[in-house]
């Protein structure tokens, strides 16, 4: 609050209400995206508290999620709330530090791969002709080859690859689709009236795809960014499940992979694997939820439940007043 | 028949790309595959082997073309040389072993995923807002959410650990006899149970999805509601008139789906033991048997290629368009 009277002594008024006139339009547009739709409310419940969690690991924990505090293979207690792994490491404060790495590498993965997709996509609409042939036979081929077991070969050659080899392959091997989606939908926008406008007044194409093109994408974007994250949580987990990460680096799927070759199961030390499990699982539902959310907001045919309801009142109410004024 | 040349010639250009890539890899990487090799079977190789290992990996003395030609030249005889992990087992008859298993778990658990999926979502759409809509494909969706490892992870545990409904592992029962008895299909059932529903369970909120969504754009369509002016009943126009339309969009997200199922495979069979192609390209890959796992990779493209085209085929069946 004082920082806003600051602004306003500070700067011109038009400044300054410029920048409230964003605020306010942010709200109403959180707001209108929040209302009566509870996917995307508990979506970023869980999303967001599971990274501020991770961000106040310190906080929540004082035990150092790589050094030996217990024997090993305790269950959970009340001085282990998660328990200890096989090395007597505790399970609590690995799952929080483990997130900072996991969580990095998938939203730096999901920046690349929405960027080279909207880069790509964009162009590719946009352009037409030969860029779009060429362009979209490359991202056709990087579609259609699998991607895990690609990764799976470039971690092997690479030998045991950090979380930033990790960020860097998920993102320059998973933009494909995306890059298929904001094409199709720039195909869809491009004849409109206000593109045309803008070539009629002799804009150059890069502010046209900038500024007239790319605001339109905005939800694909969103969408695109949470699915890629979601993608490469699981793809990361795997691959360090598989052992083709660095080991000693502390993240959900190297806990994942400690767990398995300590034979966590065999010994009946189930919460070894089963609290990186389930968190993995857990952000994986909130990430699902609001990919939904944000489909439903984008494409309001596709929308279920109560907006349904409120439909059917309408029609009746509609029909109801159409008989009445026949009668 | 345009249609199908053109997207046999894709495929042959994506094969093409994935030799090349394969071929590439190793001589960008620092280091030569060949020493590793050497490393890998402890010193003991003889030097003729050794000699014939570079030579099938193309790393002859000269040009770089000519060892390009070289490699293409083996991958097309299928003269792919010994493994080293089981030297001197060739790679072809180790992957003739391996792979019947994955093609049988993953393609059965794709089309159960595929039929049900749709059906789900036909349904779905059938009654908007209803109990099945509102909550059968987001609560799918959460458990597909999950990368396979974890769920296979879980599976095994509830399942095959603590209920012991499920053997914990391998493809069959090792003390039986393969062969086409009661009690070794018996076994072969039961041990494909839980690999295969976390690979139908991983997928299967995917086709509901696409198939509930094509269903509503489709039902917005002129012709439904000409065809319900004609007095059609509901479920003819579901089926004849909407189902068919919106399949094909299915049928275009299969090229996504498979390469998500194929990875999910690898975890899945490393899970359960499962002596299929994601086992041996894992295992290759910790005993840096380049040979094997360059073979396993391009193998994998192979399939996951050949399932698309199928689906182009099936593409071309359901759009008469495509038929000129």
């Amino acid at each position: 609050m004082t920082i806003a009277t600051d602004l306003t002594q500070l700067s011109p008024v038009k400044t300054e209400s410029r920048f409230m006139n964003f605020l306010k339009k942010l709200k109403d547009n959180l707001a209108r995206y929040y209302k009566g739709n509870p996917a995307a409310i508990i979506g970023s419940a869980i999303v967001g508290t599971i990274i501020v969690a991770c961000l106040a690991a310190p906080l929540l924990t004082d035990k150092d999620p790589n050094r030996r505090v217990a024997r090993g293979h305790q269950p959970p207690s009340a001085e282990l709330w998660f328990g200890s792994t096989r090395a007597g490491k505790d399970i609590f404060s690995q799952v929080l530090y483990g997130g900072r790495s996991s969580l990095t590498v998938a939203f730096t993965a999901a920046a690349i791969a929405t960027i080279v997709s909207l880069l790509v996509g964009v162009t590719s609409g946009y352009m037409g002709g030969k860029v779009d042939e060429v362009m979209m036979a490359i991202t056709n081929i990087v579609l259609v080859l699998p991607g895990i077991p690609l990764l799976i070969i470039l971690a092997a050659l690479l030998g045991e690859v950090g979380p930033v080899v990790i960020a860097m392959l998920l993102g320059f091997t998973g933009w494909a689709w995306g890059a298929r989606v904001m094409r199709s939908q720039t195909l869809a926008i491009r004849n409109k009236e206000f593109i045309i406008a803008a070539e009629v007044m002799g804009e150059s194409k890069w502010r046209i795809i900038t500024v007239e093109i790319i605001p339109n994408l905005i939800s694909l974007v969103a969408g695109g960014f949470v699915g890629t994250t979601l993608y490469a949580i699981g793809a990361q987990a795997g691959l360090e499940f598989l052992g083709l990460g660095d080991a000693s680096v502390v993240s959900w799927g190297t806990m994942l992979y400690w767990a398995q070759s300590s034979a966590a199961f065999i010994v009946g030390a189930w919460w070894d694997f089963v609290v990186p499990g389930a968190v993995i699982a857990l952000m994986g539902a909130g990430l699902a939820l609001l990919n939904i959310s944000i489909d439903q907001v984008s494409n309001p045919k596709l929308r279920t439940g109560a907006y349904i309801k409120i439909w059917k009142r309408m029609k009746a109410d509609v029909d109801a007043k159409r008989r009445g004024a026949k009668a | 028949m345009g249609f199908i040349l053109r997207r046999l010639a894709f495929y042959l250009a994506a094969i093409f790309v994935a030799i090349t890539f394969n071929f590439l890899l190793p001589r960008l990487m620092p280091g030569d595959p060949v020493d590793a090799i050497f490393l890998a079977a402890g010193g003991t190789m003889p030097p003729e082997v050794l000699a014939a290992y570079k030579e099938m990996l193309g790393f002859v003395d000269g040009p770089l073309w000519q060892q390009y030609a070289i490699y293409l030249k083996s991958i097309l005889t299928f003269d792919l040389g010994p493994t080293i992990m089981l030297y001197p087992v060739p790679v072809t008859k180790l992957l003739s072993q391996t792979v019947p298993w994955t093609i049988a778990l993953a393609g059965t658990a794709t089309l159960i995923s595929i039929v049900v999926g749709c059906f789900i979502g036909l349904f779905a759409s059938y009654n908007r807002g209803g109990f099945v809509d509102r909550f059968v494909p987001v609560s799918l969706q959460l458990i597909a959410s999950m990368p396979q490892a974890v769920t296979a992870l879980f599976l095994f545990f509830i399942f095959a650990m603590i209920l012991k409904w499920f053997p914990l592992g391998f493809g069959a029962n090792p003390d039986l006899d393969p062969g086409w008895t009661w009690e070794y299909i018996k076994s072969l059932l039961s041990h494909a149970v839980l690999p295969m529903a976390t690979l139908f369970l991983s997928m299967i909120a995917g086709w509901i999805f696409t198939m509930r969504n094509a269903m509503v754009n489709v039902l917005g369509e002129d012709y439904i509601t000409m065809a319900r002016a004609k007095g059609l009943s509901s479920r003819r126009i579901m089926t004849h008139y909407a189902a068919r339309n919106a399949i094909l969009p299915v049928v275009t997200s299969v090229a996504m789906a498979l390469g998500f199922a194929v990875g999910g495979q690898i975890m899945i069979e490393i899970v359960f033991n499962y002596p299929g192609l994601g086992q041996t390209l894992v295992k290759s890959v910790g005993v840096r048997d380049y040979p094997l796992m360059q073979a396993c990779f391009l193998l994998i493209v192979v399939f996951v290629l050949v399932a698309n085209f199928l689906a182009d085929i099936a593409y071309v069946w359901l759009d008469p368009r495509l038929r000129k």
